[in-house]
């Protein structure tokens, strides 16, 4: 024992002097002394205040300390390993392929797709045949593309401005002309103000989450496009869902909502009814003016997505605010494409000069992504000059609406939810059993209503269609027209990765570049492909 | 457009009847000034001289009725004579003349005309060499005490400023109250920000141009009658530096070899594909393009988007779902941040870079599997970006090549801002390491960068690019590209690859350095692949042009770079990068070298970045090198961040004594560069 504690002596003397040494150090160090008095007279009045604020002290240390990406160890779920352990589950980990092989049909179906050589319009030459077919597949609606002003116009802008702008909107991306093509924007539909997006499919999808966010509630159409779909789910919003193009569901929604906060007495939120013109989906048209009255009385916003009624319906392609005679303004946020409308390339949204510049802050991919090139800013705006100055060609492209309708809708073997004004027409089998697809039918029967948190109708667990057979027998079709001639395309859906799967179907885009008789001689093509393909099933 | 005539909007006029605030007027008496507050005080009479003579001639104030076409082309093109005339601001012309011998294919204000090849460098990474993490330096501590003090005052004024006004003004604040049972679109909340920080240095942001975003660029003059809430055009133009826009190699051009393909594709395959690629939008021009990107990058395939943005946010759920972990690096782009939370992936992130931290991480993840159940991980997707655009930080490749041999994670670079300007050959990341692009499963990049074009592209192995064709979101819903961009990109990249043409006799025995090309790198395009029609001039399709423009912007990259640290300021990112941030810390610094930077003899546009693109103190001003910059006009933003710098209190990067003066960088700068 004594021995041990002689061994110790230099640890204890150099403990001494290293005490000594720091005891010095601190009160050389200035306030040192308030401390001191301070920890002393604390200490002195109650010896349980200096443990309590030592733990304090060390409380503090560790939530400083302690990084935030360590959250996850804090939980209840978290196992603790040894770095053998780990290194043994590095090595059993066997990832999945990251993209794994296509089928075999969606190899073939992918090889089929059209390829056109040289320009697109409405006689393109196709890579596969080498020949030339008549277009009712691709959206040159109002035959602006290959129109030869805008052409000229586009290749003067480039020797101006050069291609690309190199930059996104707010770091010098701005052009003039794309300050003129907003404003030409604004002026045709009659908003205060419009906003250019790059790419209209991004267009929706950026604006829902600019205004929608955690909280705030969406009422929107089941029967919305994939674009919608992806706005909503990145907005983080309450989704309450009313049945496609159903306005009489709307209000029996929009009343369960009202009555839903009245009880939760909460505050009041942003509200948004999120619908499409005319639906990508199916070719169904809403009815604007009810749409409106119907917000008004139920204060909300309306985000209308007018992608394929911009630039296809309306006297001068204005829109469904022309063709129903509604002022644009009262939609708060109209949603268009440039590429669909005015066959060139972006989106844009417009509306109050409040919404538009809210965008221009918080509207994801304005913000975070380069602005078009100006060539094809001035196209558009080229193209919105002729479509004002040209009313014949949106008369042209209805009546080539009415000539294939007429021809269609006379084939029984097939169905058509499309509006009879919609420029493209979507053509899915009838099925034997089933007759009532069309909305209108569908309203008639009075079954429960459906689920409004659920995007999928009361009736979806009736659909009876084989996606897979009639996917394949619609291709078949695709594929006799194209021998005949005719390039027509399917509605190409992603399967799977859709929140509503869509009943297969033949999408035609009606064209005012193809002239009534060759409009009639292209539809009759598909309609003799059609009755021989499913002529054949039976 | 004559002198005489009557000033018109419209009109290029140089010495305009109504000064503007910004111009150059207030530039002369900079010089002697010392003092932010004498440079303002300055600034506030020029303010003030303009606004009155302003009001003098109402004929020419805004130009609100700008007309929406372009009347003539040849009007005001780059070329336009008055411009050439008055070389005052030393952008129109070269400094050196061109002796007789040099032959210059560009126009000047595009790309600028340098035959120097002393100011050549090539980037590379030097094998052995660790690959520096991202350092952040710290300034004095009076800066970020002065910094924080300014958010606190800005905060606390705006808040003073929304309590006074709500209750006085209550009508300009309608639309951030609940007004007959609809909620505001903005909340309070979130619009603080904007109403109250941003919209003071509303100057500095989305400043309209006109013309080719170049070497310079022209500036529609604005003015803001009432503290930025409107901002008026005055009708006058500037011509400015542009040291701005994400032209890396120069290919922002409205002439050359590029823009006469360009428009050949408009006159032969028009201005749209009209729809989307698998419903009748695609033309054998995508296949061309697509084949030229996928042997660009030395991948088996490729696909091209129509944008940049939604390349990342449209093809990433395509590739991760629901039981998948996203590994993001934290200063990750928006884009991706935008397709990972659409992809329903669980997502993680690792510190900026930081190879420990994302191997710590890795441990984890795998180890726990998922969330509550533990199951392993249907798969691991680590994105990264090739070189970060806020901060310059260049991806430490190597590193995690080697981690993903232990932890068998896919990798997706986003190439966005790295291909085309860095590596031997312009390939991206992997060039400048010397790695087979094949070690990375997804490489994807953006056309607006470097090719002067738009949209992005994602490259891999076929059955990936294939599936993505089929599943990625843009295949049946989004437009495909059109033909004048595409036609813009195979034009590009194949003048960067040169063409290999059999027939003709080589003429690449003239050109600037023979680089051998490694095996990894597959050589020229050829010209069987590309469009018969494409028909781009010598120095084009023998690839010197496009080496040289390598070459152009590894030099002008490492220099202001370097010259920036000597200068004494605090920068951040690789010295490869052409993105080159310089730290200004306090909110107010950045109007004031905004402005001061635009107001120069020789005005100078930069991007100035603030929270919340950057975190609240690293408010930073962020250059973008191109090949179209001359060595003189590197000097010249190194003497304006010198001058500017030493009004406002900038240098804190190294000690005074270790400084360099600016004319030694100035001429020292191959040396300089080169170390």
């Amino acid at each position: 024992m004594a021995s041990s504690s002689t061994s110790l002596e230099p640890l204890f003397a150099f403990l001494a002097t290293s005490l000594s040494k720091l005891e010095y150090a601190f009160n050389k160090l200035p306030g040192s002394a308030v401390i001191q008095r301070y920890v002393r007279s604390s200490h002195q009045n109650d010896p349980g205040r200096t443990i309590l604020e030592l733990i304090l002290v060390i409380f503090a240390i560790r939530t400083l300390m302690q990084s935030r990406t360590r959250a996850d160890r804090a939980e209840k779920h978290f196992i603790q390993f040894s770095d053998k352990e780990i290194d043994e589950l590095v090595d059993e980990w066997t990832p999945e392929p990251l993209g794994p092989a296509l089928s075999a049909a969606e190899q073939a179906e992918l090889a089929a797709v059209p390829v056109v050589v040289g320009p697109n319009g409405p006689k393109p030459r196709l890579a596969s045949t080498g020949k030339t077919a008549t277009n009712v597949a691709s959206f040159n609606f109002t035959g602006l593309a290959g129109n030869e002003h805008i052409q000229q116009r586009a290749v003067e802008t480039l020797r101006k401005y050069g291609l690309g702008s190199c930059g996104p909107p707010g770091f010098y991306g701005t052009l003039d002309v794309h300050m003129d093509l907003e404003r030409d924007i604004a002026d045709f539909l009659g908003t205060e103000a419009a906003i250019l997006y790059s790419q209209g499919f991004s267009t929706i999808s950026s604006v829902i989450p600019a205004f929608c966010k955690r909280g705030d509630i969406i009422v929107a159409d089941r029967g919305i496009s994939f674009a919608i779909h992806k706005g909503i789910q990145i907005s983080r919003s309450t989704v309450r869902w009313y049945d496609h193009n159903d306005l009489r569901s709307l209000e029996e929604v929009l009343e369960s909502v009202e009555k839903e906060r009245r009880k939760r007495k909460g505050p009041l939120t942003r509200r948004f009814i999120i619908t499409e013109g005319i639906f990508e989906k199916d070719g169904a048209m809403v009815d604007l003016p009810k749409l409106i009255e119907i917000k008004y009385k139920y204060k909300y916003r309306l985000i209308l997505d007018e992608s394929f009624s911009f630039g296809t319906v309306g006297r001068t392609g204005r829109g469904l605010t022309e063709l129903y005679n509604v002022p644009a303004e009262k939609v708060d946020m109209l949603v268009g494409s440039v590429a669909i409308g005015l066959c060139s390339s972006g989106g844009f949204c417009a509306g109050s000069q409040t919404v538009v510049d809210h965008q221009r802050i918080n509207g994801p991919s304005f913000v975070f992504s380069a602005s078009m090139p100006g060539l094809l800013a001035v196209s558009a705006s080229e193209g919105i000059n002729i479509l004002r100055s040209t009313p014949s060609i949106l008369t042209t492209l209805q009546e080539n609406i009415r000539a294939a309708r007429a021809i269609l809708d006379r084939v029984d073997c097939i169905s058509i939810p499309s509006h009879p004004a919609s420029p493209i027409i979507h053509i899915s089998i009838r099925s034997p059993s089933s007759t009532s697809l069309h909305p209108a039918s569908a309203a008639l029967s009075p079954v429960k209503p459906s689920n409004p948190a659920s995007p999928l109708p009361r009736d979806a667990g009736t659909w009876d269609w084989d996606v897979e057979a009639e996917e394949r027998l619609l291709q078949d079709v695709v594929e006799e027209a194209l021998a005949q001639g005719v390039m027509i395309t399917k509605a190409k859906r992603l399967r799977g990765q859709e929140t509503v799967e869509a009943r297969p179907s033949i999408r035609l885009a009606m064209s005012s570049a193809l002239t009534k008789k060759e409009t009639e001689k292209a539809v009759t093509v598909v309609k003799n492909a059609l009755v021989k393909v499913l002529g054949r099933r039976r | 457009m004559p002198a005489a005539s009557p000033p018109s909007p419209m009109a290029l006029n140089i010495a305009s009847p109504t000064p503007s605030m910004f111009k150059k007027r207030s530039s002369q008496t900079l010089a002697p000034m010392t003092s932010a507050a004498s440079y303002l005080s300055a600034l506030s009479q020029a303010d003030a001289r303009a606004r009155n003579s302003r009001e003098k001639t109402p004929t020419s104030t805004p130009a609100l009725s700008l007309s929406s076409s372009i009347t003539s082309s040849s009007e005001d093109t780059v070329l336009n004579e008055s411009d050439l005339d008055n070389n005052a601001d030393g952008l129109a012309l070269p400094a050196r003349p061109p002796t007789s011998e040099q032959v210059f294919t560009t126009v000047h204000t595009e790309f600028g005309h340098c035959a120097n090849e002393a100011y050549r460098l090539t980037s590379q990474h030097t094998p052995g060499e660790p690959v520096p993490a991202h350092v952040e330096q710290d300034p004095p501590y009076y800066i970020l005490l002065s910094t924080y003090i300014s958010y606190l005052i800005l905060i606390v004024i705006g808040h003073i400023r929304d309590f006074v006004g709500k209750r006085f003004s209550p009508k300009s604040y309608t639309h951030l109250m609940p007004r007959n049972g609809y909620a505001p679109l903005n909340s309070d909340f979130d619009s603080f920000y904007t109403r109250r920080l941003k919209t003071r240095m509303d100057e500095c942001f989305s400043q309209p141009v006109t013309g080719v975003a170049g070497r310079t660029i022209l500036l529609l003059d604005r003015i803001s009658p009432d503290y930025n809430h409107t901002q008026i055009l005055t009708g006058t133009r500037t011509r400015a530096l542009n040291i701005s826009s994400y032209n890396y190699l120069g290919f922002a051009q409205a002439r050359g070899g590029c823009a006469d393909a360009v428009e050949e594709s408009i006159k032969r395959c028009g201005v749209s594909t009209c729809g989307a690629r698998l419903t009748g939008g695609s033309s054998d021009l995508h296949t061309v393009a697509e084949a030229l990107v996928a042997q660009f990058v030395g991948m088996e395939d490729a696909l091209i988007s129509s944008m940049g943005f939604a390349t990342n946010s449209a093809y990433i759920p395509a590739l991760v779902g629901k039981g998948c972990l996203v590994i993001s690096d934290e200063l990750n782009h928006a884009s991706i941040r935008f397709g990972t939370r659409l992809s329903g992936a669980h997502v993680r992130m690792f510190k900026h870079n930081d190879m420990g931290s994302l191997e710590s991480l890795l441990r984890e993840v795998i180890s726990q599997g998922q969330p509550k159940t533990h199951r392993p991980w249907k798969k691991i997707l680590l994105i990264v970006e090739g070189l970060y655009s806020m901060e310059g930080t260049l991806l430490n490749l190597p590193g995690i090549l080697e981690l993903k041999k232990k932890y068998k994670f896919y990798l997706w670079v986003d190439e966005a801002h790295s291909i085309g300007a860095l590596g031997p050959h312009g390939r991206g990341v992997c060039d400048y390491f010397g790695i087979n692009p094949r070690s990375v499963d997804i490489l994807m990049g953006t056309f607006t960068k470097s090719f002067g074009a738009a949209g992005g592209y994602i490259a891999g192995d076929k059955t990936m690019i294939d599936h993505l064709r089929v599943h990625g979101h843009l295949g049946p819903y989004g437009e495909a590209m059109t033909p004048p961009v595409l036609t813009q990109i195979v034009a590009s990249m194949a003048s960067i690859m040169g063409i290999a043409n059999p027939g003709a006799p080589s003429s690449t025995s003239g050109a600037v350095v023979p680089i051998d090309t490694p095996a990894s790198h597959p050589g020229p395009a050829k010209q069987s692949d590309l469009p018969a029609w494409l028909n781009l001039p010598p120095q084009l399709s023998s690839g010197a042009e496009g080496r040289s423009r390598l070459r152009r912007l590894a030099f002008n990259s490492r220099y202001l770079h370097r010259g920036l640290i000597k200068l004494g300021f605090i920068t951040y990112g690789h010295p490869a990068s052409p993105i080159v941030p310089l730290l200004l810390f306090n909110p107010g610094k950045m109007c004031m070298f905004h402005r001061m930077m635009k107001d120069r003899q020789t005005p100078i546009i930069v991007v100035v970045v603030a929270y919340p693109a950057t975190p609240l103190v690293t408010s930073r001003v962020r250059f973008c090198v191109s090949a179209a910059h001359t060595k003189e006009d590197v000097d010249t933003v190194l003497r304006a961040c010198d001058e500017v710098g030493d009004v406002l209190d900038l240098k804190h990067g190294i000690k005074k004594r270790e400084r360099w003066d600016i004319e030694k960088i100035v001429n020292s700068a191959a040396e300089l560069a080169a170390v």
